[in-house]
Order: C-alpha cells, then structure tokens, then sequence
C-alpha cells in the first residue's frame, strides 16, 4: 500500500512504530503531535535522546545501564561474587535492590524468550552469562525473570541449560503477583520471594 | 442468593442513560425488536463474565462515537451487598470497581455474581464446530472456580507463542529451536493437561445433569451421552507432542492440545450433530444449558442469576413453561418479542422502546 504522509512523516510514524507498546494508531498520533510541536520542544526531546545514546551505556559485565564501562554493583567490592541474579531488563535491578536483601551481583537479559516478538535465546544475553560461569566463581544464579508466560519459560531455559553445569539453580518463589512484572512488586513481597528461592524442577 | 437490586448504563450500546430498579424473583423485558432488551440482558451478563455472550469485542459496547460506557449494579451475592462498578474504555482495558474499591485485575470480578445466559444461537452448541462446545465447558470452568480463567489464558498464551516459534523456524529445528520448543512443550503441557483435566471432571458432573433435563424437557427418555475424552490426555500431552514435532515445524502450528478437542454430545447413541432432529437439537442445547446452571449453583453455593434471550419465540407454550420451572434462581430476567409474556405471574415488566425503559409491577 502506498504511504498517504510526505516521507518524513511516514519514515517518523515508521520509527516510532517501531518502540515497545507503540501500536501503528499510537504511532501516528505522536508523529502528528511531535510535528505541531514548536521546534525548541522538538528538539529538546532529539537532543534527550541523542544525549543519552551517547553518554549511557551498558555494563559490560553485566548489561545494567551504566555511566562507565562497569556500573556501580559490578564495581563494588563489597558485593559477593559468588553469586548472580539474573533479571530481564535494568528496572529490575531497582526492584531486587529495593528489598536489601540481596547481596551478590546481577546480570541482565535484555528482555525474555518471546518468539511473538522475535526474541530467541539468541537475542539475550544468555552467552555472555555463560562466559561469567566460566571460570568456576560463581555457585549459584538465581532466576528472577517476571512471573509471566515468558518470563517462566525463559527461566526453564536457562535452568536446563545451567543445571548440567553444576551450578545451583534457583527460581525466586512464588507469591509474587502472578502474570504481573517484577518492578509492580512491593519490597517486602519481593524480598520474601528472594529469600524462599527454591531449586528449579527441569524436568 | 445473587440478586440485583439496581441496573444503571451510560452509553452502553443504544443506552445513553438507564437507571433502573430490579425485583427479586420474574422480570419480563418486551419491547420490538432493536429496542435494546438484549443489550440490557448483555450488560448485565458483562458484570458476571467479564465478556458479551454474544461475542462482540468491548469496543462494539460502547455507544457509538463515545470514549467510555460504565454498568452500575447493587447486587446482593451471597451475604454480600455491593455495588458493583465497570467502565470500558475504548482502546484501553476495562476498569473494575466493588464498592468503590478498584480491583488490580478485573478478573478478579469473575464469580462474584454468576449469571447463566440462554441466548438465541444456543443451537450452535449442538450443531456449530467444536469451538463452541469448548468454550460452553471453558465458560462454565471459570464460573465454578476463577482460577480457572488463568489456566484458560495461560494456554492460550502459549499457544500463540509456541506457533509463532513454530512458524518462523520455517520447517527446520536448529538446536536452539529445539531448546526453546523443549520448553514451550512443558509448559504447555503443564497448563494443557490442567486444563483437559478440568475439562473432563465437569464432564462427569455435567452428564447426568444434562440427562435429567433433557428427560424433564422432552418428555421421554432417550439417553444423552457426553463424551470428551481426548487421546492426548491419556497417553500425555508432554510426549504427543515430542510425537507430532516434525509435522508441527512442517505445517508452522500445533497440531494436538485443548485447542483442538472436541466434546461430543449423543443422542440414543448416535452424534446428535449429525443425527438428531432441530428440534431435539434444540432441546439438547437447553438441557446443556440447565446442566451448567445447576452445576454452578451446587458448587458455588449461589444459584447464577438467569438472563434468557429470546429463547421463547423458538418454543411451544409447554416447554417454555418446563423450562422455567426446571430453572430455580433468584432472579431471572426473559426478553420477548412485543406481545403478551410467555411467563406466568411476572413479578416485574419492563417495556424498552428506544433505549429507554418503563417499569410496571404487577405483583
Ligand atoms: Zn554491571
């Protein structure tokens, strides 16, 4: 079908179309929104995210967001090596912090096995995480993917993939909200699930 | 008991505004047609399901050029009194409100007033697809028992993502494709075999409900038989579909599972889709209809309340009449076409004309 819009219009309905929970009908109405705009407040918003892009990064360790090549936790020598919670994206982290109860460190996904989306293990961070185990350091990786659909899959994933390492795998316990996100947890609920973490059945 | 005390609309389908008291008891709903006594009946089966028994998707019950449509109820369930409370929004999903307390996730809605709709296309029930009859068992599973409706979803989650994988391996298993169907495959094991579970149990407490209403209905006693007994449940769904992967990643779909089964209704042992008469299929239809009814009302403890949609024009004055008197409720709400009602004694008539309702007692 042929674009109706000038092609800008359209190359920037495409590109927003393209964000997460930006629907083609959303799409259209922020282009239009984003067009009328007076040009200050238009670019205001490029420059954020130019601005960002350019100065936040991610761990290269872990895949938090990060000032530095390493963020803060991977840096932090107080922090037990010995054990990684693994989380989807980097908001995560903020919950898991919130509960002060875990002390180890962490590594990020990038999202969660979603076929839907075109999202395969292949486009998670699973092989860098598997580089970490490498060198032996690490006994056990705690499992704190969302209690949803994709979230529990991509965790029986990677528990049948770490299991046959030897590594002690462990799933947060249930009782958080299910089908909801880890981040709509409150503290205490969360710290609860962190602290009965059990191992992962792979059958 | 479950019983409403008050129906209020607000641009739900031809209502603009509807403030209406209710009686225990028989109310008689008449009007022409298009007037909006389904509508009313819709509305109110809404609050029980979450969903429109006839199937329309939420935007279609918003009055047109609207953004929102609210139902309002005070409802009686069980020793309950609440005011029950949904707005639908185009576009976004609905809100839920009990005494003015908003509920994290609407479906927990779901069993705080049951309600049991006969609808006009109750026939499909015997001679549509499978599809119908799964969701007549599904529907009733999840008024039985709430956690139910997340087995439901659940499967159907894992489905679609399943098939997608399926698909876009475009017919060859890489062995990542392989670990990822690994565990597509027990997680909808696990939530399929759940579900066919749940299925079957209501069967077996379905099946002589059904007989006894069809016998009271008829008038004679050719046996109903319901059978769901799908392969994939006795040999294992886990291991079916290690079976039938090669054909799977071939056609880019799932090929065995409780979105494929089938409940098959007999009658005299033969399939009565196929082999019994309208009118015994229309009968039967009714008989699953008053099955579920009861079955509801014995496990929850609170007869449904019952909301028949035109299901009189298609009946003679005889079965209309057994129908209502196998049908025990607190409240049942009828909609007629014009004319006199079909019902004995009606402790309330309501007169639709154009969205709006007149009341007359006539206790
Ligand atoms: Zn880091």
């Amino acid at each position: 079908m042929a674009s109706v819009y000038t092609p800008a219009v359209q190359a920037l309905i495409d590109e927003l179309g393209r964000l997460p929970g930006v629907g083609p009908k959303s799409a259209q109405r922020i282009a239009f929104h984003l067009v009328k705009l007076p040009e200050v407040d238009a670019l205001r918003l490029a420059d954020a995210i130019s601005d960002a892009k350019a100065k936040v990064r991610f761990c290269e360790v872990c895949f938090n967001v990060s000032d530095e090549v390493r963020c803060e936790i991977c840096s932090d020598d107080r922090r037990e090596t010995n054990v990684i919670c693994v989380v989807e994206e980097p908001r995560d982290i903020v919950a898991v912090e919130r509960t002060r109860e875990y002390r180890g460190r962490y590594h990020v996904l990038q999202g969660a096995i979603n076929p839907i989306e075109g999202i395969g293990p292949d486009q998670l961070r699973v092989k860098e995480l598997l580089d970490r185990l490498r060198d032996h350091s690490v006994t056990e990786v705690i499992l704190c993917t969302n209690p949803n659909i994709e979230g529990e899959a991509t965790a029986m994933y990677l528990a049948r993939l770490l299991e046959p390492a030897g590594i002690t795998v462990t799933r947060i316990a249930s009782g958080l909200p299910v089908g909801g996100d880890l981040e709509y947890a409150d503290e205490v609920t969360l710290g609860r699930a962190l602290e009965g973490r059990r191992s992962v059945d792979v059958s | 008991m479950a019983v409403l005390r008050r129906l209020s609309l607000r641009d739900f389908r031809n209502y603009i505004e509807l403030d209406i008291s209710l009686e225990p008891g028989r109310i008689v709903i008449s009007g022409n047609n298009g007037q909006g006594k389904s509508n009313m009946l819709e509305a109110v089966a809404y609050l029980g399901s979450l969903g429109s028994f006839r199937g329309a998707p939420p935007e279609a019950l918003i009055r047109a050029g609207q953004p929102s449509a609210v139902i309002r109820a005070d409802v009686v369930s069980g020793d309950r009194e609440l005011l029950i409370e949904a707005e639908l929004v185009r576009g976004r999903p609905n809100r839920i409100q009990i005494n003015k307390q908003k509920l994290g996730r609407a479906r927990d809605l779901l069993g705080i007033m049951p309600v049991t709709v006969f609808g006009p296309d109750d026939l499909e029930l015997i001679k549509g697809g499978p599809g119908v009859r799964r969701r007549y068992l599904d529907d009733l599973l999840v008024q039985l028992h709430p956690r139910n409706d997340k087995v439901r979803t659940d499967v159907d989650k894992i489905l679609k993502q399943r098939n997608a994988l399926l698909r876009s391996a475009g017919g060859r298993a890489t062995p990542d494709v392989d670990a990822t169907l690994n565990v597509w495959n027990a997680k909808l094991a696990e939530a399929g075999e759940a579900l066919g579970r749940a299925r079957q149990a209501l069967v077996t407490a379905l099946q002589p409900r059904v007989n006894a209403a069809y016998a009271a209905l008829a008038g004679e006693g050719h046996p109903v038989s319901l059978v769901y007994e799908p392969d994939w449940l006795g040999l294992g769904l886990f291991s079916e579909l290690e079976r039938v992967r090669s054909d799977e990643l071939r056609r880019g779909t799932t090929l065995v599972g409780p979105h494929r089964d089938e409940l098959e209704v007999g009658l005299a042992q033969m399939p009565a889709r196929t082999h019994a008469s309208q009118g015994e299929q229309r009968t039967l239809s009714l008989a699953l209809r008053i099955a579920g009814h009861h079955e509801v009302g014995d496990v929850v403890g609170t007869s449904p309340v019952l909301l028949l949609d035109d299901v009189f024009s298609e009946l003679d004055q005889g079965r209309a009449t057994s129908l209502l008197s196998l049908l025990e409720a607190d409240q049942t709400m009828v909609t007629t076409a014009a004319g006199s009602p079909p019902v004995d004694g009606p402790i309330q008539h309501l007169v639709v004309e154009a969205g709006s309702v007149a009341s007359r007692n006539t206790r």
